[in-house]
């Protein structure tokens, strides 16, 4: 088991070395302090989405639970037509800031949705609820043309949101296109 | 011991008899009595207060309770730092309460050893400190359609500066190993919100940190508390408080705050993501806007300067509407992406003018006019506002902001 596993860090040290490491490997000494986990504590922290979808859970949702959802648990403050509640600190989801016509990526309104919302009880909805409520905002939004969506992993991470390449890195701005190659 | 106290109060005693014996005399001098002895030493009092004559204060508030914040009451600053408690916060799901024995940092991803590090064992590790603003990309946000705020807190409060002293990432990464193609970190914070950005690998490894204390005590809980990041330079948000975890990866992962939320919109429904760059920027804090100057005379006009890409070389003040600038003394310490103070000396002649402030930077560039942003960003712009202030002085003497 032990070997196994010096076998793996050796290979990877060196594919470091080769690919990386030329770049920002250092000769710091290793302080020792820490203590190392394994995917199993991980996955007790880590339930980000990637924009490949990874990270993307199991279940799914269609757009009549999204709206059972969004009625009951998000209107107060978002309004009956996402208009948004002035008074409660929301804005419309329909244009500027939180036009979710504009977001580049669908991974990241599941992703906010399941770790954010709603305001006062974060973190609460299953994930069938957050696919649910994806499809319901998408549909509504008129991204998505299909009363009847349904999402799933799968599915979340193969829509591709008519505004990705309105995304730009402006060159004045200061940050290096070549941190962006791969978007 | 007992007979040096008995020896002091007798004293004590005789003196004041004699101040009464005096007081008749006392009449006809200018001399002003003593107070007589101040507040008792109170033991129990362990964290010094404010003067209650100082009233400086935050503006604080929030729609909803949850998101929302407070801008720093800029107009009273002097020098460059601002106090903890005065510090601007925003907000996006309350202030979490963390008990630092049970805090835990997780990093993982593209790393050789994935670790989790308590408060403890972070506070092993070799420490850095540094002077660095703070601002919230949203700086000025109400200021791009026309003048809005009354005062330079309403208009400028959200930008602060503290030394922060904490681990470098690059401590961290390099204890860790990263592999693979790592060009990303992913910070998330551990308040309800679980609030993620994407942070550049380059810049993780130039001069970011974890922070645990501010201004030489630990973290406020509205700052952080018990570790937050420290991004030196770029906007507010991208500095995760109550920070929880890391993730080293390949790509960004385009968080809801940094697809549209803290994006700049351009014309042509273009959307300028990835715009870190807090820009070079200054203000006139005082006299500003709300103020009211005592006739004409002498005044000292006093602002700040700050720029994420570097250090502030030069602050130019305009006492006449833009038509002709001077140089103003920079107080120093002057420092690289941090808040620097300027001052100017002014003699107000009684008449109607507009004083402003522009500042640049060691990379060469210079704070723009409202004008030249328009032409860049278009009127739409929101974030990232860094456009040269301007306050109007009546001839009455009443300052207000003319933007």
């Amino acid at each position: 088991m032990f070997a196994k596993h010096s076998k793996i860090i050796t290979i990877t040290a060196i594919a470091t070395s080769l690919s990386f490491g030329a770049l920002y490997a250092t000769a710091q000494e290793k302080y020792g302090i820490g203590t190392s986990v394994g995917p199993d504590e991980i996955a007790k922290y880590d339930n980000d989405i990637h924009i490949d979808g990874t990270g993307l859970p199991e279940g799914s949702g269609n757009v009549a639970l999204g709206r059972e959802i969004y009625e009951y648990q998000c209107a107060l403050c978002h309004g009956e037509k996402l208009e948004g509640v002035r008074e409660m600190g929301a804005q419309t989801l329909h244009e500027g800031r939180r036009d979710i016509k504009k977001l580049p990526y669908a991974t990241s309104l599941f992703d906010f949705i399941r770790r954010a919302m709603p305001l006062t009880d974060p973190g609460t909805l299953s994930n069938d609820e957050a696919y649910g409520l994806t499809a319901f905002l998408l549909v509504e939004t008129g991204v998505i043309n299909d009363p009847n969506l349904t999402l799933d992993a799968e599915s979340v991470k193969a829509i591709k949101m008519p505004n990705r390449d309105k995304f730009i890195i402006d060159p004045a701005s200061r940050f290096t296109a070549k941190d962006l190659e791969d978007k | 011991m007992k007979t040096n106290r008995r020896h002091f109060m007798k004293a004590g005693m005789a003196m004041s008899t004699a101040l009464l014996a005096d007081s008749a005399l006392a009449q006809d001098t200018t001399l002003i009595p003593s107070r007589g002895p101040g507040e008792m030493i109170d033991s129990s009092v362990t964290y010094a207060d404010r003067s209650p004559f100082v009233k400086d204060a935050k503006m604080r508030g929030s729609a909803n309770g949850l998101s929302g914040g407070g801008f720093t009451p800029l107009q009273h600053s002097r020098g460059m730092v601002t106090p903890s408690g005065l510090h601007f916060e925003v907000h996006h799901s309350g202030v979490p309460e963390i008990d630092p024995s049970e805090h835990k940092l997780l990093i993982h991803g593209l790393v050789d050893d994935e670790k989790i590090f308590t408060m403890e064992d972070l506070l092993r590790f070799p420490s850095v400190s540094h002077f660095h603003f703070l601002e919230c990309a949203g700086n000025g946000m109400g200021e791009w359609m026309g003048p809005r705020g009354k005062t330079v807190q309403q208009t400028h409060g959200l930008t602060s500066c503290s030394e922060w002293t904490g681990v470098p990432l690059k401590v961290l990464l390099n204890e860790l190993g990263v592999r693979g193609d790592p060009k990303w970190l992913l910070a998330e914070g551990d308040d309800g919100a679980r609030m993620t950005r994407s942070i550049p690998i380059w810049k993780a490894m130039d001069d970011a940190f974890l922070a645990y204390a501010q201004n030489g005590e630990f973290l406020r809980p509205e700052q952080g508390f018990p570790l937050r990041l420290i991004v030196p330079g770029f906007e507010g948000n991208m500095n995760v408080k109550w920070i929880r975890r890391l993730e080293v990866g390949d790509k960004p992962w385009w968080t809801h705050h940094e697809n549209t939320e803290y994006a700049d919109p351009r014309p042509k429904d273009e959307i300028r993501a990835f715009s870190f760059y807090m820009e070079a920027r200054s203000v006139i804090t005082s006299p500003s806007g709300g103020m009211k100057l005592n006739g004409p005379g002498f005044y000292e006009i006093s602002g700040l300067g700050w720029s994420g890409a570097g250090t502030v070389s030069k602050v130019e003040i305009s006492t006449d509407d833009g038509k002709t600038w001077q140089g103003a003394s920079l107080q120093g310490p002057v420092l690289p992406k941090c808040h620097t103070r300027f001052t100017h000396p002014w003699r107000w002649d009684g008449k109607e003018t507009t004083i402003l402030s522009r500042c640049t930077d060691d990379t060469g560039y210079t704070q723009p006019t409202y004008d030249e942003m328009y032409k860049l960003q278009g009127p739409i712009g929101m974030m990232h506002n860094n456009a040269i202030q301007k306050w109007h002085v009546a001839q009455d003497g009443e300052i207000t902001n003319v933007r």
